[in-house]
């Protein structure tokens, strides 16, 4: 074996794609209904035209993003690496140096392959269609790949970060520690702090602040603080009914399988998980309403969307439990 | 002659298309300790998901103190008590609401002090209010072999249970084990790959191959190897290979 790292990482997406049973015939048709979607685009509003114009701007960012992603990415492969069942097998250091390479970038490759078939579709939907602009999909492919290519060789001038595993998920799981002589009682009561805790896991402080940066990039120019508090908090409210609906369905999962063996009711089980999570989704929706009301949004379009949104979520998160613990065999 | 407190009747079971039992039947005794063997991946850890009801099986039928674990499931959990594998453990619960939520969920009003003191005994009381995802792998074995236990009942039913688990925490256990399917005229299976348990603790100990069980000695035939000359792992794996 030449390059073991190549070879194995090629042997895990093969598994992957074995195993996700992706076959042939859904891949063709996903990019056939990719086709005829750009086809409807090419015959109903370009915008073509207006995106070749702001080019410059898509490539910069474009160039932002991979530097980004392929630094982060380097820094995490050579941790992972550096514990990796492959770190002892001898590779000569020329080979070691580009397999690393294209194992760092690979996700830039993947989107300038990608970015480029997709031109080509695009040129021939116009090309079909018998519009003028067939090179403009072209330029913007252009436009996109230079900025990921140059990103990429900017990734090596950012200084690399620091390696960091991820923390336990209870990390930051707020948790009222009790004393070692309080009594044991028998209660279900666990299970319905167990979504909450699984958001909390899930809501890591810097996963928190990235998620805050495209909502303050999206705000307009001259937005007050006030303004951007209250948007923030509003993205920040849908973020957890989204987070607590899915942290229901993930532990009522797990909570099937480890309890399987025990004689518990699926009724008792339901009124322990969703009682709590559903406050909280209520509580959320409460907040929302009266953020809107701050937009100066009326009185009972703000109720209407606060309670559809809490409604909304309660009723997802109780069919996904419902599923695990009455339907599924 | 009263009724077993396991029985396997011409259980099938797999997975999609795989076939990885077949036909196996197993009756356990009340006080009797009955260790499961055999290589990776023969289908122990199958034959124990069927018992705990994790893995639906395709065919046979399974009895937990006379309750068909199919029909009326509730009534065999309540005698089952099960020590999951340490992976499957809840990270975000603590172990004093596992235990809780397990009590809870056999419909006990209290937890008994035998476990709470077996528990102060494994040293593990110290660990009561941590989150299971910051015990170590043998804290976190020791937590599922005090869940198996939780409301005392009369099937046992643990996977590799003392993998992880210092000599001492181990010596321990084994004894307990003894000591409480004896008192309590129990019984527990259990799958192992290590053979001081059969030499030691065992009544009736049985190997599984290729999802078959190959051959099970009886008390009297393992009592004959123990007191045979020479060591009783050779003598168990010629008698395995023959």
């Amino acid at each position: 074996m030449t390059a073991p790292r190549l070879a194995a990482a090629k042997l895990i997406l093969f598994n992957r794609r074995g195993r996700a049973g992706v076959k042939t015939r859904a891949l063709l048709l996903s990019l056939a209904r990719l086709v005829a979607l750009v086809w409807m685009e090419a015959q109903a509003a370009p915008t073509l035209t207006w995106l070749r114009l702001h080019g410059l701007l898509y490539a910069g960012l474009a160039a932002v993003a991979s530097a980004v992603t392929i630094a982060r990415r380097r820094a995490l492969k050579r941790a992972e690496f550096a514990r990796s069942w492959l770190a002892a097998v001898p590779v000569s250091a020329s080979i070691a140096r580009w397999e690393s390479l294209l194992i760092d970038t690979f996700p830039a490759i993947v989107a300038i392959g990608l970015l480029t078939i997709a031109a080509i579709a695009y040129t021939l939907v116009l090309l079909f269609a018998k519009r003028a602009e067939i090179f403009a999909p072209f330029a913007l492919c252009a436009y996109l790949c230079c900025g990921i290519a140059l990103g990429v060789i900017g990734s090596f001038l950012v200084p690399r970060p620091k390696p960091q595993d991820l923390p336990p998920g209870s990390r930051y799981v707020p948790h009222q520690k009790l004393q070692r002589t309080a009594k044991l009682r028998p209660s279900l009561s666990a299970l319905g702090s167990w979504p909450i805790r699984q958001a909390f896991a899930w809501a890591q402080p810097k996963i928190v602040s990235r998620a805050i940066i495209p909502i303050l990039v999206m705000m307009p120019l001259g937005t007050t603080a006030d303004a951007a508090m209250a948007a923030i908090a509003l993205f920040g409210m849908l973020g957890v009914l989204l987070l607590i609906c899915s942290a229901v369905i993930s532990a009522s999962r797990f909570a099937r399988q480890w309890l399987a063996p025990v004689p518990a009711r699926p009724s008792d089980a339901i009124r322990a998980f969703l009682p709590p999570a559903c406050a909280v989704m209520v509580a959320a929706g409460a907040i929302e309403a009266l953020l809107l009301l701050a937009f100066n949004v009326s009185y009972r379009v703000s109720a209407e969307v606060g309670a559809c949104t809490a409604v909304l979520g309660c009723l997802t998160a109780s069919g996904g439990l419902l599923w695990y613990w009455r339907l599924k065999p | 002659m009263n009724s077993p407190i396991l029985e396997i009747r011409a259980l099938r079971a797999g997975y999609g298309p795989r076939n990885v039992l077949e036909n196996i039947s197993i009756a356990l005794a009340a006080g009797e300790w009955f260790v499961l063997l055999g290589p990776n991946g023969c289908g122990k850890t199958t034959l124990l998901d069927c018992v705990v009801s994790r893995v639906i099986p395709s065919g046979g039928e399974i009895f937990i103190a006379g309750h068909s674990l199919r029909r009326e499931s509730f009534a065999a959990k309540r005698q089952l008590g099960y020590g999951c594998a340490p992976d499957v453990l809840p990270a975000l619960l603590t172990a004093r609401q596992c235990l809780e939520v397990h009590a809870a969920a056999k419909g006990l009003s209290v937890i008994g002090d035998d476990l709470l003191s077996l528990a102060d005994e494994l040293r593990f009381t110290p660990y009561l209010e941590a989150f299971v995802d910051t015990l170590s792998l043998g804290t976190r074995q020791k937590l599922a072999v005090l869940l198996a236990l939780v409301g005392d009942p009369l099937l046992i039913v643990l996977d590799e249970a003392f993998n992880g688990l210092d000599p001492a925490s181990a010596l321990l256990l084994k004894r307990q084990l003894r000591a409480r399917i004896e008192q309590r005229g129990g019984a527990l299976l259990l799958a192992t790959h290590s053979l001081d348990i059969v030499e030691h603790y065992a009544d009736r100990a049985a190997v599984l191959i290729d999802g078959k069980l190959q051959h099970v000695w009886p008390k009297d035939e393992l009592q004959r190897l123990r007191n045979a000359p020479g060591d009783f792992e050779a003598a168990l794996a010629a008698a395995m290979g023959s």
